[in-house]
């Protein structure tokens, strides 16, 4: 919100209304907003107990503001990083050309848990992979934006993009309409647009649904939000089944044929045929119509291997090889644990390093450098050795911070920011804002919601 | 529309209904009670053979501690047939179809199922607070069929939802009135007072129907006419079955499933069994055998529904 001096320009406006406003009405605001999220079932649940707990996203009401300018850039960096991950997706199923020229080191590929075999060869529609993406962007102390990390199986938080909006308008309305804020609510719209596109040119009025895992799941609300807005069947994997692969869903007038499927099920549940047999998500066959092209799938099957954590080292590479561009967003600097030399600097230096897992995310299996014990680091320092491949480490990044409503203060917290990109026959698009995530806890570094992050409403506004 | 939604709409409808029937029962022999003898049974036996699933001798041990059959019956998680279990589960099926039901009904169930999770209720079930609970979840109840009722589209999804209340509906009628007749021996000659069949006419809100309705002294014949053909009196088997027939015969429209037309044979048996009846001669039928045969048909007429409409 400041720079050295002042109260930075885009917050002016911001600053001088939430000055008016005393302490116990912020408070008052604060309650309005939690109560409308838990009101609304806008929950995701927690097992304790064998029993589910519904809780609410924590919600920060004081909205982050980011200029049209910057805005400019993360959208051409978006697009440019989006336009060459999906390439490299392409080549890797199909011709695997940046491998011959030694680009990539083909073993990294081979290692990678989430580089799927069995969908190699399969044409997907107008050749795009990446329909949906989630990349975390985060800006560091010398101001620049970095990517953190690149979503690109099933991201998600997009209905807290736009609920939080939503609670925005209701409790700063005033506030909003002053400051020329970019409109969001259009996302499943184009999302939609671009769903019905995919399907087949030959089906005049396809029919696109979307596949969740059922109740259980902590993204639940999300997938039924979602089917809501854009008016599609919700289906689970039982009420789905493929015969001479086509598929078709189980309604209460017999059996309707499937053109589009947006699944929000994991590669690996998707089909007990192909992947893990025991899945009862899925949906058997499914990959054999994929296959045939009777049914398109978004996000395609195997994008794991391209967000990667090892794979995201060589991405600025990637941009370079494929668009013959100079990469307009930066990666962070990643050293590939299973390099000896590189191996060696980070254990040297791990003060200063976070070390990920390159399969986890959610912020599970991650070192923390900084707040490491002696003993803890031996311990995990052992599991890092005995394989190298799973690890990467990056210097830490002290992310930006923005002013958050704490107890009653105005305090800094470090935030990221997960814009969502739209990849469809038409190109990529982005709907100006994203999930803006905070950790609550004062000086820590990590945002994610299942380590006690919470989110912002994220404003783009014309200065 | 998906059978799996169908289904939970289905279900959904069905458990709220068995939950209001079954608060309404407790309601009326928890009063009645208080008289002593008033229904032919001191106790909660009963109560307890229809809705707990118990042997002979657990029933022994708490037929007559009402504070423990209350709990039971309310608020036991054990007890697949307690009111918490069935409002969990119709909550369950709600959140399965949250996109098919709006806002206000979502809001409705999940209410009551926190309603019927809180701590406090076992400790006022067993004291001198008991009846205001009964009446608290009761009116949550109604509160869920009313804003149904005026909340929800009209279309395939309220016909799933009204097959599933019809059909529980008739099922309670058929089962509480079975429970009476089986306590005056099945024998319909006799004379009985009407004092007698309180219990059964409160139990489906049919107390004052019955009075404002029959005015001749022959209330066994009287009660078996507005239990099973009183067409005004929406807890009488004809009353369900009528909607019924109304309801299937929106959603098999469009059906193509082979096994369609062996549902539209059975439901018609069943319906025609009861509309042709000679309401002169209910007194003197085998009406143990009837009601059991009626069950059944209900039962097959249920299992033929899933098959045509819910298999998935």
């Amino acid at each position: 919100m400041y720079d050295s001096k002042a109260v930075r320009k885009q917050y002016a406006s911001v600053f001088a209304n939430l000055l008016q406003l005393d302490t116990d009405s912020l408070v008052s605001k604060h309650d309005i907003a939690s109560e409308l999220f838990m009101n609304q079932g806008i929950t995701f649940t927690v097992y304790d107990n064998d029993e589910g707990i519904e809780r609410i996203f924590p919600f920060d009401i004081i909205p982050r503001i980011i200029t049209g300018t910057e805005w400019q850039q993360i959208e051409q960096g978006i697009a440019q990083r989006l336009k060459a991950l999906n390439l490299f997706l392409k080549d890797v199923y199909n011709e695997q050309q940046i491998i011959r020229d030694h680009i990539i080191p083909a073993s990294l590929i081979a290692s990678c848990p989430h580089y799927k075999r069995e969908v190699f060869g399969i044409k997907v529609p107008y050749d795009i992979y990446v329909h949906i993406s989630g990349i975390d962007l985060i800006r560091g102390n010398d101001g620049v934006l970095y990517v953190l990390e690149d979503n690109l199986r099933t991201p998600s938080g997009v209905s807290y993009m736009l609920e939080n909006r939503e609670v925005t308008k209701r409790i700063f309305p005033d506030m909003l309409a002053s400051n020329n804020v970019r409109r969001i609510s259009h996302y499943p719209v184009l999302l939609h647009e671009i769903l019905l596109e995919l399907a087949s040119t030959q089906v005049s009025n396809p029919r696109v649904v979307l596949l969740t895992p059922g109740i259980y799941n902590s993204a639940y609300y999300e997938h039924s939000f979602l089917a809501r807005q854009m008016g599609i069947d919700l289906v689970e994997g039982r009420d789905l089944l493929v015969d001479n692969h086509k598929v078709y869903m189980k309604t209460t007038k017999g059996l309707e044929q499937v053109h589009v499927i947006y699944r929000r099920l994991d590669d690996e549940y998707l089909d007990p045929l192909v992947f893990m047999k025991n899945s009862v998500l899925g949906v058997p066959g499914l990959i054999g119509a994929y296959r045939k092209g009777n049914v398109a799938i978004v996000n395609a099957l195997g994008n794991g291997v391209a967000d990667d954590k090892a794979v995201y080292a060589y991405v600025p590479a990637m941009i370079k090889y494929y668009l013959n561009e100079d990469p307009i967003l930066q990666n962070v600097p990643t050293y590939q644990l299973s390099n000896p030399e590189a191996m060696h600097y980070v254990f040297e230096n791990y003060r200063n390093m976070v070390i990920k897992n390159t399969n986890q995310s959610g912020g599970y299996g991650m070192v923390m450098g900084n707040t490491i014990s002696e003993k803890e680091w031996l311990r995990a320092k052992v599991i890092i050795e005995n394989n190298p491949r799973n690890y990467i480490a990056q210097p830490i990044v002290q992310l930006s911070t923005v002013p958050c409503f704490i107890n009653g203060n105005i305090e800094p917290r470090h935030v990221d920011l997960r814009p969502y990109a739209l990849y469809g026959p038409k190109g990529i698009k982005l709907v100006p804002g994203g999930l803006t995530r905070v950790a609550l806890k004062a000086g820590s570094l990590v945002v994610n919601s299942s380590q006690g992050g919470g989110s912002k409403d994220t404003w783009i506004v014309d200065e | 529309m998906l059978s799996r939604i169908a289904d939970s709409l289905f279900w959904l409808n069905r458990y709220m209904e068995r939950t209001q029937s079954i608060l309404r029962v407790i309601r009326s022999h928890y009063i009645i009670s208080l008289d002593k003898d008033a229904i032919g049974s001191t106790t909660w036996r009963p109560i307890l053979e229809i809705f707990a699933q118990l042997t002979d001798s657990e029933i022994t041990q708490i037929e007559a501690k009402p504070d423990i059959v209350l709990q039971k019956i309310l608020t036991e998680s054990t007890n697949p047939n307690s009111i918490k279990t069935i409002v969990a589960r119709a909550r369950e099926n709600a959140r399965g179809v949250q996109n098919h039901i709006t806002k206000e009904l979502w809001e409705a169930v999940n209410s009551m199922y926190h309603l019927t999770n809180k701590p406090y209720l076992n400790q006022k079930l067993s004291g001198p607070e008991a009846l205001e609970v009964v009446d608290q979840l009761m009116r949550q109840s109604v509160l869920y069929a009313g804003i149904a009722d005026i909340t929800m589209p009209r279309g395939m999804g309220w016909d799933f939802m009204k097959l599933g209340k019809y059909l529980e509906r008739s099922m309670e009628t058929i089962v509480i009135t079975d429970k009476q007749c089986q306590l005056f021996g099945y024998d319909m000659q006799q004379e009985s007072d009407i004092t007698k069949w309180r219990f059964l006419l409160m139990s489906l809100a049919g107390y004052e129907v019955y009075l404002k309705t029959y005015q001749t002294f022959r209330h066994n014949n009287n009660i078996l006419h507005q239990m099973l053909l009183n067409e005004h009196y929406p807890h009488s088997v004809i009353f369900s079955l009528t909607r019924i027939n109304r309801y299937l015969r929106d959603v098999i429209k469009d059906n193509e499933s082979n096994e369609k037309l062996a549902l539209i044979r059975t439901f018609g048996r069943l319906y025609s069994k009861v509309n042709y009846m000679d309401p002169e001669r209910l007194e003197t039928m085998d009406s143990r055998a009837f009601f059991k045969e009626l069950r059944n048909e209900l039962l097959v007429f249920h299992n033929q529904l899933e098959k045509v409409f819910f298999s998935y």
